[in-house]
């Protein structure tokens, strides 16, 4: 092969190096330029904190090119759905046959860009409230690159706080000298985040909260839900029957009566069952850390959490902290 | 009582519509906020076979504060203690938003398959499982057997 470049390789392949410099990579076979590559993001000025979407552009020249049509892929898509892509593939179809005879990376460049700054939100849900991003919304992207409501993170934030400061004044003062500051974090990996919540809290709630159609039950749905609360009910008095459920208490909802420690010792199973039947102490172990804030269902009627003196410190990973198990 | 969140509304219609395999849970028809749940225990664990009734109660501030989830079945297991209260780190300290009732029952139905005694609630039965693993195991099973099981 040959290793003379066509001049209108070679000037444009110079051109994008002198505008894109670090952010084009070009491929080359002996001389021969071969592939072209860059990321696209959305036009926001300077501001790469607002670029939520992007996507690599692969151009694999062909020996004949720009006379005839390079090879053109998208790889990497962030944050773009497939009927936008499909879209960005069908224009740049289009924009091969209306160039051929002249160099088109440029041409495809902006093409690509105009398509991601219009459509420039984040892709997928915000795990907050599980409504997605759509135009009119006001939304953040924290330190590590994810994506919530701006209305979303402060209710996060405050509440977070909140919830500090009241296990905090329950501490004696020896204690709460060691317990370290409130820290942000994000709801999703837990990485330390640092945001302005009095300018978050100031953002509307996300639209599709708003606007989404009001929950319907299907009749289809109905039975369902009927068939379960059946088999529910079902297992549930087969189980109490043979004795089987852990307290005697228990009549569903309204959930919890206070469980005393008779309850706890009327709990323990015939004697020579299982080694439930040892020996207890007459109180349930309750040693002051947090093990058991999960245990009490609380009030039917939505009252508000439960805020008892279980709540152990031990949100910080101050020692004590028990707990096990994965996150996702 | 004030309007559901649209959030609960959304898991709730998930939960009914893509159930987790293994894991069923429904509204209680007096309280939308209370899921009756049932957990089937995992393959291969000592559990396996059993039908696990649980409860599940979203606080007003869910979720911005953790699901509070109990057994209701008994369980012979480290980590969950006579009256059926869990110790799992996601329900307490670890909670976050991002978390889902779904996410919830299924990492408890994980805790089935890997018991913790060295972080225990049930402290005999942990105690058992340190000491004597197979005989705690056995336990575990005849109580499935004996209470988790239809027969
Ligand atoms: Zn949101
Ligand atoms: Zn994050």
């Amino acid at each position: 092969m040959s290793a003379v470049v066509d001049e209108r390789v070679s000037d444009e392949i110079e051109a994008l190096e002198a505008i894109l410099m670090d952010d084009v990579v070009i491929k080359r076979v002996g001389d021969v330029p071969d592939i072209i590559e860059t990321v696209v993001h959305p036009s926001t000025g300077d501001d790469t904190d607002q670029q939520f979407v992007c996507v690599t552009l692969e151009v694999k020249l062909t020996p004949e090119y720009p006379d005839t049509s390079p090879d053109v892929v998208l790889r990497n898509p962030r944050g773009l759905d497939d009927a936008l892509l499909a879209t960005i593939h069908s224009q740049i179809r289009n924009k091969l046959n209306d160039c051929l005879g002249q160099p088109v990376v440029f041409e495809l460049i902006e093409l690509i860009r105009e398509n991601l700054t219009e459509r420039n939100l984040p892709s997928g849900q915000c795990v907050i409230c599980l409504f997605g991003f759509t135009a009119g919304d006001v939304f953040i992207k924290t330190q590590c690159y994810h994506h919530f409501h701006s209305h979303c993170l402060a209710t996060h934030l405050i509440s977070g706080l909140r919830n500090y400061q009241e296990e905090y004044e329950i501490l004696p003062n020896w204690q709460q000298m060691n317990v370290s500051p409130y820290q942000q974090s994000c709801p999703v990996c837990r990485t330390i985040v640092t945001c302005d919540v009095e300018s978050l809290r100031k953002a509307p709630p996300p639209q599709e909260s708003i606007t989404a159609a009001p929950f319907c039950v299907t009749d289809e749905l109905k039975v369902t839900i009927a068939d379960l609360q059946h088999k529910m009910s079902a297992l549930l008095a087969q189980q109490r029957a043979k004795g089987g459920v852990v307290s005697t208490g228990y009549t569903g909802p309204p959930p919890l009566t206070i469980t005393t420690p008779a309850d706890n010792q009327n709990n323990v199973v015939a004697t020579n069952g299982p080694p439930a039947a040892k020996p207890e102490p007459a109180a349930p172990r309750q040693n002051g850390n947090a093990s058991n804030s999960n245990s009490s269902p609380g009030s039917p009627n939505g009252k508000s959490g439960y805020r008892g003196p279980y709540r152990g410190f031990n949100r910080r990973g101050k020692p004590g902290r028990r707990g096990r198990g994965n996150a996702r | 009582m004030a309007a559901l969140p649209r959030r609960i509304i959304k898991e709730t219609q998930r939960l009914m519509q893509e159930p987790v395999p293994g894991i069923s849970a429904v509204p209680s028809e007096t309280n939308a906020r209370y899921f009756h749940v049932i957990v089937t225990g995992p393959e291969d664990s000592p559990f396996e076979g059993g039908l696990f009734k649980l409860e599940l109660f979203l606080p007003e501030d869910y979720p911005m504060s953790a699901p509070k989830v109990r057994f209701i079945t008994k369980i012979y297991h480290p980590n969950i203690d006579r009256l059926g209260r869990i110790c799992l780190d996601i329900l307490k300290d670890k909670w976050s938003p991002a978390l889902q009732i779904r996410t919830v029952l299924l990492s408890i139905q994980a805790l089935l398959s890997a018991p913790n005694p060295d972080d225990p609630l049930a402290n005999d039965v942990a105690e058992l499982w340190k000491v004597n693993e197979s005989e705690a195991i056995r336990n575990a099973k005849e109580w499935t057997r004996r209470y988790a099981m239809d027969n």
